[in-house]
C-alpha cells in the first residue's frame, strides 16, 4: 500500500515534469484552465480501493512509476509506419505520434468546406476563439484527478469541427503511434492527448482512434475527448485500443447530445497491461439516442477497465450499451455500467449488458451493470452473465474433423462477432477481425491455464 | 460373426463403456461390412446413445474394456476429430447451435480439416461455395441457411437436412444416424431419409439408431439389430423391426412392456 503523501507527491511530480513541456504562448482562458487544473489535481483525493469506480482497478503500479513528458523525437522509418495502417483504408488520417501531431504523416488536406480537422497546436494558433468555445465544456477536471492532470499537462491533440448539414463522407481516422523507446530505465514517457470533437446542426461524421503501440513499451498514455453532437447531429465512433502490452492507457470520453443526435460507438480493447476506458454520456435534450457496444479480450498480466455512466435527464431518449468480453490466462476485467434515469426523463429506454467468455480458472471479472431510475414510465433493462465453452458445442465441431484449438478460436470469434460486425467499414473490420484472431492465438498458447 | 474379414468396415468385440461410474454398454459385440446398412433398435436405456458418442469419442464416456476397429484400426484411442478424419461421421439426435458461426465457414473449415488430414489439397471458397450449393439442393436445404449461424434458429426439420449436407461434403466411410428421426414429420422424414438413401454407396456403412420402425420404411436395412442392457440380444433382417413394431421389446429382454 502506497501512503497518500507518496501518492499526492507522485501527482505533484508528474505535474513538474510536464510543466516543462507545455505549448509555447497560450490564450489566455487555456492559462486560466490550466491553473485551475493544477490546482484541482493537488486537491482532489487521489483514487484508491475505498472509491467505487475505482474499486477493482488499483493505480498503484501507476503510482510507482515515474514519469517524463520529455518530448521525444520519434524516430521511425516510413516503411514501419506503413505497416500499422490500414490497407485499402481511405480517411483523413492525423497521427500522433507519442502524443504529438506529425504532419509528414498525417493526410488531413483537402477537406470539404465546413469542416476542421487539425492538431490542438493548430487549432491553438489559427483558431482560438472557436476552441475556446468549446473547450473543456464537457469533461469536468474538477472533479477526476486523471482529467486534471490531462488539462494541467495538454500539449497536443486533435480539433475536429463539422458546420451544420456537412456531411462528411470519408472516415476521419486519428491513429496515435505510442513508443515509450529511448527513455532511461528509471522514467517512462507520459502523453496527455486532448481532442475535441464539434458536430453542429445536423452534420454527420465518421470517426476511427486507433491507439497502436509501436514497440513492446511501457509508458502511459492518458487520452481525454471530449464530444458534442448538436440537434440532428450523428457520428459513428470506432475506437481500437492496440496499445502495447506493457503499457498504461486511460481514455476518457465525454459525449454531450442535443436532441435528435445519434451517437453510434463501438469500442474494442485488445491491449494494454493496464487500460482503462471511460464513457460519460449525458442526453441534454428529448429524442436523442446512443448505441455503444464494446469488446475486450485480456489474457496474462493485463487488465481492462470499462466505466460507463449514460445519463438521462430529459425524456424519450434511447441508449443501448452492450459489452462483451473473451478472458483468458490470468487476465483480469472490469466493467462498470451505469444508467441513470432523472425523475423527469419519462419514456426513456434503455438496456445494458455485458457477458463475459471465461476460458481459463484464472481468469477474473468483476462486473456491475447498474440502473438507478427515478422516472416512472421508462423501459430499462440490465444483464450479466459469466460463461465457459460450451463442450457440446466443442464436441460437436471436433466431430466435423475441426482440432480443438481452432474450435475454440471459432467459437471465441462467434462470440465476438455480434460487436465486431457493428463496424461497417470493411477495412476496419478486417483489421479487428485479424486482431483478435491473433489475441486468441495467445489464448491457445500452452502455459495459459486451464 | 466375429472374425475380421477383408469386407469388415468396423468390428466391434466385447465392448464396455461406463458413464458416471455406470456400467451402460456390457460386452457389445457388433460387425459392419463394407456398403451395410445396420438398424440399431432398443428400449430407453438400453446403451443406443452411448455405443454412438463412444465410437465418436465424446468426453465422460470411460471405455473399460473390449475394442472398435474401423477398417482393422484401433478408433477409441484415437481423437474426436481423428476418427473424422478417418471417416466416421456422427450425425446428432439433438444437432448443436453454434451462434455466431456462420454455416458456410463452418463446413468449408470442416471440410478442409478432412481434407489436410487425407493429404488432398484444400478446397479455394468458389470451389468450396459451388459445390455446397448443388450439395445442399440435394438434401433440398434452403440456400439461406447456409448464410446462417450453424443451426441457430433452424426448424428440427433444416437441423436434420443440415446434418445430411454435412454427411454428403465429409463423405464418411461409417455414418453413425442417431435419431434422426426424432422430431421429424413424415414430409421431412421423407426428404432427410431420400438424402441418406442418395449417399448409400458400396464403399459407406450406415449405423440407423432408431427407436421407431418408421425410418425403415424409408432406408431399408440390411441387419436389425436389438440392443438391450449395453448387449446386442438379437439380431435380424427387415422382418425383426416389424415383430419389433408389432410386439414391443418385452418377448426380447423379457421385461414387462413399459
Amino acid at each position: 500500500m502506497i501512503t497518500l503523501g507518496k501518492q499526492r507527491s507522485w501527482f505533484e511530480q508528474q505535474l513538474a515534469a510536464g510543466s516543462m513541456q507545455r505549448t509555447g504562448e497560450n490564450p489566455q482562458w487555456l492559462k486560466l484552465a490550466r491553473e485551475d487544473a493544477i490546482e484541482a489535481a493537488t486537491r482532489l483525493p487521489v483514487h484508491n480501493r475505498q472509491h467505487e469506480a475505482w474499486r477493482y482497478t488499483s493505480i498503484e503500479g501507476l503510482l510507482r512509476t515515474s514519469f517524463t513528458s520529455g518530448e521525444q523525437l520519434y524516430q521511425q522509418h516510413q516503411t514501419t509506419v506503413d505497416n500499422l495502417l490500414l490497407p485499402d483504408f481511405d480517411s483523413y488520417r492525423v497521427v500522433l505520434v507519442n502524443g504529438q501531431f506529425n504532419a509528414p504523416l498525417s493526410t488531413c488536406d483537402d477537406l470539404p468546406p465546413g469542416v476542421r480537422l487539425e492538431s490542438l497546436r493548430t487549432a491553438l494558433d489559427t483558431n482560438p476563439d472557436l476552441l475556446a468555445t468549446w473547450f473543456g465544456g464537457i469533461a469536468n477536471h474538477s472533479e477526476s484527478i486523471f482529467s486534471a492532470l490531462n488539462t494541467a499537462l495538454i500539449n497536443d491533440g486533435f480539433f475536429i469541427h463539422i458546420d451544420d448539414n456537412v456531411e462528411l463522407q470519408r472516415p476521419i481516422e486519428v491513429v496515435y503511434l505510442n513508443s515509450g523507446l529511448n527513455i532511461s530505465e528509471d522514467q517512462q514517457l507520459m502523453m496527455h492527448p486532448r481532442n475535441l470533437v464539434v458536430l453542429q446542426h445536423g452534420a454527420k461524421a465518421t470517426l476511427v482512434e486507433r491507439f497502436v503501440g509501436t514497440a513492446p513499451s511501457s509508458y502511459f498514455h492518458n487520452n481525454l475527448t471530449e464530444i458534442t453532437l448538436q440537434q440532428n447531429a450523428a457520428l459513428k465512433h470506432y475506437r481500437l485500443q492496440d496499445e502495447s502490452r506493457d503499457a498504461w492507457h486511460l481514455g476518457s470520453i465525454s459525449i454531450n447530445q442535443q436532441s435528435h443526435s445519434d451517437y453510434r460507438g463501438v469500442t474494442l480493447a485488445f491491449g494494454g497491461a493496464w487500460a482503462r476506458t471511460e464513457y460519460h454520456l449525458d442526453f441534454n435534450h428529448e429524442h436523442a439516442s446512443c448505441g455503444l457496444s464494446g469488446l475486450y479480450t485480456v489474457g496474462d498480466k493485463q487488465l481492462t477497465d470499462f466505466h460507463l455512466t449514460v445519463k438521462h435527464r430529459v425524456a424519450d431518449c434511447r441508449s443501448r450499451e452492450q459489452f462483451k468480453g473473451i478472458l483468458y490466462g490470468a487476465g483480469r476485467a472490469v466493467f462498470d455500467g451505469h444508467i441513470l434515469v432523472d425523475k423527469d426523463a419519462q419514456r426513456s429506454d434503455a438496456q445494458l449488458s455485458n457477458d463475459n467468455l471465461m476460458l481459463t480458472r484464472n481468469a477474473e471479472v468483476d462486473t456491475k451493470p447498474q440502473l438507478e431510475i427515478y422516472a416512472d414510465d421508462v423501459k430499462c433493462s440490465h444483464g450479466t452473465t459469466i460463461g465457459q465453452i460450451d463442450p457440446q458445442q466443442l464436441f460437436y465441431m471436433r466431430s466435423r474433423g475441426i482440432d480443438e484449438a481452432t474450435a475454440r478460436s471459432m467459437l471465441c470469434q462467434g462470440f465476438a462477432a455480434e460487436i465486431i460486425d457493428k463496424i461497417d467499414l470493411q477495412p476496419l473490420h478486417e483489421h479487428a477481425t485479424e486482431r483478435l484472431v491473433t489475441s486468441l492465438k495467445r489464448a491457445s498458447l500452452p502455459g495459459t491455464g486451464r | 460373426m466375429n472374425q475380421m474379414t477383408p469386407n469388415s468396415m468396423l468390428s466391434i468385440r466385447n465392448l464396455t463403456v461406463d458413464v458416471e461410474d455406470k456400467t451402460i454398454l456390457q460386452g457389445l459385440n457388433l460387425e459392419i461390412g463394407k456398403g451395410e446398412v445396420h438398424a440399431i433398435m432398443g428400449p430407453n436405456g438400453s446403451g443406443k446413445s452411448t455405443l454412438s458418442h463412444t465410437l465418436s469419442g465424446r468426453d465422460g464416456y470411460q471405455v473399460t474394456g473390449g475394442e472398435a476397429l474401423l477398417n482393422g484400426e484401433d478408433l477409441l484411442s484415437l481423437e474426436t476429430e481423428e476418427r473424422a478424419h478417418k471417416g466416421v461421421f456422427l450425425a446428432m439426435q439433438y444437432p448443436v447451435e453454434l451462434p455466431g458461426v456462420n454455416n458456410m465457414t463452418f463446413m468449408r473449415e470442416s471440410l478442409n480439416a478432412v481434407r489436410r488430414a487425407r493429404g488432398e489439397e484444400e478446397l479455394d471458397a468458389v470451389s468450396f461455395i459451388k459445390m455446397v450449393r448443388a450439395k445442399a439442393a440435394e438434401v433440398k436445404l434452403d440456400p439461406k441457411l447456409l448464410k446462417r449461424d450453424v443451426n441457430s434458429g433452424f426448424s428440427g426439420g433444416e437441423k436434420k437436412r443440415n446434418e445430411i449436407l454435412q454427411m454428403a461434403l465429409l463423405e464418411p466411410q461409417l455414418a453413425i444416424l442417431d435419431e434422426t428421426d426424432s422430431g421429424l414429420d413424415i414430409d421431412a422424414l421423407r426428404i432427410v431419409a431420400d438424402g441418406i438413401n442418395a449417399l448409400r454407396s458400396p464403399d459407406r456403412s450406415i449405423i440407423l439408431i432408431t427407436h421407431y420402425q418408421r425410418l425403415l420404411d424409408y432406408i431399408e436395412p440390411d441387419f436389425v439389430h436389438v440392443l438391450s442392457a449395453g448387449r446386442i440380444v438379437q439380431s435380424g433382417d427387415k422382418q425383426l423391426a416389424l415383430k419389433l413394431e408389432e410386439q414391443g421389446y418385452a418377448w426380447i429382454t423379457g421385461e414387462e412392456a413399459a
